[in-house]
């Protein structure tokens, strides 16, 4: 199949494995499952240590579910995107632990107290649910399947984090003024999750014109804001007054990009964010620390001299 | 040779366990499967699958889990805060209580 005829055909989960697909359509689809992919990996290492700061028994239990969940989501998603043929599930991988692979703006800031949690698990989780719910319409079958497992999981995540903003928000003064200075550091990071504006945007052409995405930066911005500033409001937060964001009163809103930090978006985008090193720093340890996990599944398959138990018959 | 039967009542639901027929071969299990399985009830897709190539793993070797409560787990377990402002999340919702409901009992 040739670029227009992929172009012509492009609608919801209209191809697959079984498709001749042209280079163009498969790099640009590995590029967009790896990035998601390699986020999901990436949040679920922010989270992590908050699994032991949780505050309650039942926090924890949950936490430790959810961070669960979104590794599970990020091998779903490797498995779409090795389904293209252009990189297999380690190679992917191994550039997330060398510094390659990119991921989220959001997950390249450290976070430091619970109180920045539902700054992820509720706007971060809710801007990602927004968007994954569009990509059940995206061309790439096996894309959109996963989809439907994440978005299943999800709405637990995004009420979760809401209970635990809710119980900041309604708790002691101080829990109060944490949760505020909280939101304050990340608003804008978040309003940046999706991206510059459409006219800045270097990859949107192609990946709509085939049907990858299916909603632009700044529909999904909007879409964004539309759900998430009544619920920031209503748990009596204060939006910064910077970025300036005007509601044009018909479901859209202007945020005034010169408000946004772009170099710093930039330098993130490159991986090159003190965050950035620390957080793959992070991932890469693990990922050496478990090889021999990796390495004893590996000739286990394949039926190698092994010390692993046989499988019985 | 025994088949099990799995029988979907709407294009894309799920294929659900329904009983299973003899027959020597899987065009006579497909023939004996619409028989028997596919016109009591409607019946969009049958799958027919031999018996010995159905892996099984049950409770007494594994933990499954284990009792803990895992309400947690489950959007339902947070039934005072309120999911219809953003569809995907009321729509997350739904599906789990629809698996839910399924778990508990099923309609068959």
């Amino acid at each position: 199949m040739d670029v227009e005829t992929v172009k012509e055909r492009a609608g919801p989960r209209e191809f697959s494995p079984k498709d001749d697909l042209p280079e163009e359509y498969r790099k640009a689809a590995t590029r967009m499952i790896q990035f998601h992919a390699n986020s999901e990996i990436m949040g679920a290492y922010l989270e992590r240590p908050f699994i032991r700061q949780a505050p309650s028994l039942d926090r924890k239990l949950a936490f430790s579910a959810k961070v669960q969940d979104e590794i599970g989501h990020g091998q779903l998603l490797y498995r779409a995107a090795e389904s293209l043929g252009i990189k297999s599930r380690e190679e992917m991988l191994d550039e997330l632990a060398n510094g390659e692979g990119k991921f989220l703006n959001c997950f390249h800031y450290p976070m430091e107290s619970w109180a920045e949690v539902p700054m992820i698990a509720f706007f971060v989780d809710g801007a990602a649910m927004r968007r994954q719910a569009t990509l059940k319409r995206t061309s790439w079958e096996p894309y959109a399947h996963a989809m439907d497992k994440v978005c299943f999981e999800e709405g637990f995540h995004v009420k979760h984090g809401e209970d635990v903003m809710r119980e900041l928000a309604t708790g002691s003064k101080k829990e109060q003024q944490m949760l505020q200075d909280a939101f304050e550091q990340w608003w804008p990071r978040i309003i940046q999750f999706f991206g510059p504006t459409d006219d800045q945007s270097t990859h949107h052409d192609f990946s709509a014109d085939v049907g990858l995405k299916t909603m632009t930066n700044d529909e999904l911005r909007n879409a964004f804001l539309n759900a998430y500033v009544p619920k920031a409001q209503k748990y009596g937060l204060e939006i910064p007054d910077e970025p300036r964001i005007r509601d044009n009163g018909d479901g859209t809103y202007e945020v005034v990009e010169d408000d946004l930090d772009w170099e710093e978006f930039f330098t993130i985008a490159k991986n090159d964010a003190p965050g950035s090193h620390e957080q793959i720093g992070k991932r890469s340890r693990t990922q050496e620390a478990v090889e021999w996990v990796r390495s004893g599944l590996e000739s286990w398959e394949h039926g190698e001299d092994t010390t692993a138990p046989q499988a019985a018959d | 040779m025994i088949w099990e039967v799995f029988r979907q009542e709407d294009a894309g639901e799920y294929h659900t366990h329904c009983g299973n027929v003899h027959a020597p071969d899987r065009e006579m299990a497909k023939l004996f499967a619409q028989i028997q399985h596919g016109r009591r009830k409607p019946t969009n897709s049958l799958w027919v699958v031999p018996k010995d190539e159905i892996g099984e793993v049950d409770a007494e070797e594994a933990a499954f889990g284990g009792t803990t409560d895992k309400s947690y787990r489950w959007v339902m377990g947070y039934k005072d805060l309120d999911a219809a402002f953003a569809e995907e999340v009321a729509e997350s919702e739904s599906e789990q209580e629809d698996a839910d409901r399924a778990s508990a009992g099923g309609d068959d």
